[in-house]
């Protein structure tokens, strides 16, 4: 599923960032107030059904990007056009009917899902906030979830903290999708895991990604697995977008020292290319 | 596993020793407001089961006791005068749990009254007092734990979950209660309350005061937790199904810090005991004639009592087992607490 196959011409981008910046104040002992900037004029823009891949080293605002763009955090300045909406500046009560359209996925599936909880508990929180489904139509909705992610309807009253890292990153997964979001972040959502694990899991979201057509924010540090999932790459390094563009053309002619960096620290990369022509 | 067990025995134990108390009309042998003018400051009575000429009895007894002769306070067995223990015998009328009158105790005397711990000034039963002056104490420290747990939860998590100015003013109001001389404080809460209150609102005001003091600890540290408890992902995730302040607080957050206000309840609770007997010493907490630890330790204030009744010395001894109580209870769940985290973060990492 490449850009052009998927897009026409006119078609409108889903998400549109302009010139994101978000500055985090930073109280010095000393006294004077230092600035720290995490988000240094970002923009960039994703069609709906596609994958654009936000790669970089950790420190250089990918998560707070995903942040922002969740309406969990508003940048200082910039915009963000969401489905033709402008959220970047939104009162607390206007992002909290945006954020379900926009979900997350975090790096660790053993802190996003609460260990007090229960299967049952954590899949049904998402539909019992928005409070417009009654209790058959949330446990219809569970088992359907569960089914689609591949996880066994009998493990609906276990912990979250006896299931396997795959198997609760597949929860993740379930319950991020109980609202049917317009675009999915995943925030490092495959960095936690096994590699055999990674890969089933990838495979799960380019499978979700074809049957729901979603379209997905990947934000990893991994440029091999970003080349197998993404159609576009932005490659981030101090807060900044300093090189963007095809998935492939970045593999092959990377032209930033960073991007550089970062192929030389894929230790897989002699399988991509196999990967990358299916 | 060896630790829920710890835990389990604690429980068991401060469950009997509470239970002693709640239900002292049944272990007490007589009414604590009952006066005996006969015998006034008799010390702790003997209880026998071999007489004089060596003869085992099969019932315990106890001598009759009597002054001494050419002496007006010191009393003697009178030896020719025995008076069989009589177990479950009808006595005075009390209600058991406040409301269920009964008249049936665990022990008494035939003919006689018999006084295990000695009595007072006025003749009365010291161990009845002190079975019913723990029912005052030990509701004072539970009432007062429970009022300040509840203010220190809601302020704590205010000011974490919240931040920004609310944080700063109710941080300084914290270290301002903390700063309080609250002796003295109460000394001038009562100064401004009419001379003569009431028991019952005498003790209800002692209560609300000492609850109202104390949140200033309890409401930090669930301030700590909290301030961690909301950047976790699970809560960030529930924000982004929507969720409200309200509701990610509620089902989140608070969860996260029972331990913390549980380990607390069994700190505070022996605490504020001591703090009512404090007052109550003073006589600043519930007046005479309804009994209280503090209350029956006030006799202590006059110099001829401390030199000479050491009985009256006993309530003093009798909460040194609830203290141990909810000290190992403190203990053995701050344990369970801190095992819960490293438990759920190995579980965690385990992929």
């Amino acid at each position: 599923m490449k850009v052009e196959a998927t897009i026409g011409k006119n078609m409108q981008p889903l998400l549109r960032v302009e010139n994101l910046v978000k500055r985090y104040a930073k109280q010095s002992l000393a006294g004077t107030p230092e600035e720290f900037l995490a988000l240094d004029g970002v923009s960039f823009t994703v069609f709906p059904g596609t994958t654009l891949a936000v790669v970089g080293e950790s420190g250089s605002g990918k998560s707070t990007l995903a942040a922002c763009l969740a309406c969990l955090e508003s940048p200082t300045a910039g915009s963000i056009w969401f489905a033709g909406r402008e959220i970047a500046k939104l009162e607390e009560r206007a992002s909290r009917q945006i954020r379900p359209q926009i979900q997350v996925i975090f790096q660790d599936p053993a802190s996003s899902l609460n260990p007090r909880w229960s299967v049952m508990e954590v899949l049904a929180e998402p539909l019992i906030l928005q409070r417009k489904f009654t209790r058959e139509e949330i446990d219809r909705g569970i088992s359907s979830l569960l089914e689609r992610v591949g996880l066994s309807p009998d493990i609906v009253e276990r912990s979250p903290t006896e299931l396997s890292g795959g198997q609760r990153q597949r929860l993740a997964i379930a319950r991020a999708l109980a609202l049917e979001p317009k675009l999915l972040i995943l925030d490092e959502a495959l960095s936690a895991l096994d590699c055999s694990v990674q890969a089933q899991i990838a495979n799960l979201l380019v499978e979700l990604q074809g049957s729901l057509e979603m379209t997905y924010l990947f934000i990893t540090h991994d440029l091999a697995m970003a080349a197998h999932l993404a159609d576009e790459i932005a490659v981030m390094d101090r807060g900044r977008i300093v090189e963007q563009g095809q998935a492939q053309k970045i593999l092959k002619q990377p032209e930033q020292e960073t991007t550089r960096q970062l192929l030389a620290a894929v230790p897989r990369l002699t399988l991509v290319p196999p990967l990358l022509e299916q | 596993m060896k630790m829920q067990r710890a835990l389990t025995r604690w429980l068991l134990a401060l469950g009997a020793l509470h239970g002693t108390v709640v239900c002292a009309g049944f272990f007490a042998p007589y009414d604590p407001a009952v006066q005996d003018r006969m015998y006034p400051y008799l010390p702790p009575m003997r209880v026998h089961l071999v007489d004089t000429q060596g003869h085992l009895h099969a019932r315990p007894f106890v001598y009759q006791p009597k002054l001494r002769v050419g002496s007006f306070d010191q009393y003697e067995e009178d030896i020719t005068d025995p008076r069989p223990v009589k177990f479950l015998p009808s006595g005075d009328y009390y209600r058991l749990l406040g409301f269920l009158s009964c008249r049936r105790h665990l022990f008494g005397a035939k003919n006689a009254r018999i006084y295990l711990l000695g009595t007072d000034a006025y003749g009365r039963d010291q161990l009845s007092r002190l079975l019913f002056g723990g029912q005052v104490s030990l509701v004072a420290g539970l009432l007062g734990a429970g009022i300040t747990l509840l203010i220190g939860m809601c302020i704590g998590a205010v000011a974490g979950y919240f931040g920004g100015w609310r944080d700063g003013l109710l941080m300084r109001l914290s270290e301002l209660f903390m700063a309080l001389p609250w002796l003295y404080l109460l000394f001038a809460i009562r100064a401004f309350l009419p001379l003569a209150v009431s028991p019952l609102k005498a003790f209800f005001l002692i209560i609300a005061v000492i609850g109202t003091v104390g949140w200033a600890r309890p409401a930090r540290l669930v301030r700590g937790v909290v301030l961690s408890a909301k950047e976790r992902d699970f809560v960030r995730a529930a924000r982004g199904f929507g969720a409200t302040n309200g509701y990610l607080l509620r089902r989140h957050i608070l969860p996260e810090t029972s331990s913390v206000l549980l380990t607390q309840a069994a700190i505070l609770i022996p605490q504020y005991v001591l703090a009512e007997m404090t007052l109550s010493f003073l006589g600043l907490g519930v007046p005479e004639p309804v009994p209280s630890w503090g209350n029956l330790l006030s006799s202590l204030q006059q110099y001829s009592v401390l030199i000479s009744h050491w009985w009256m010395y006993l309530p003093a001894v009798a909460i040194v087992p609830f203290f141990l109580g909810y000290l190992g209870l403190a203990s053995s769940l701050h344990e369970r607490g801190a095992a819960y985290k490293i438990e759920s973060r190995i579980l965690g990492n385990l992929t």
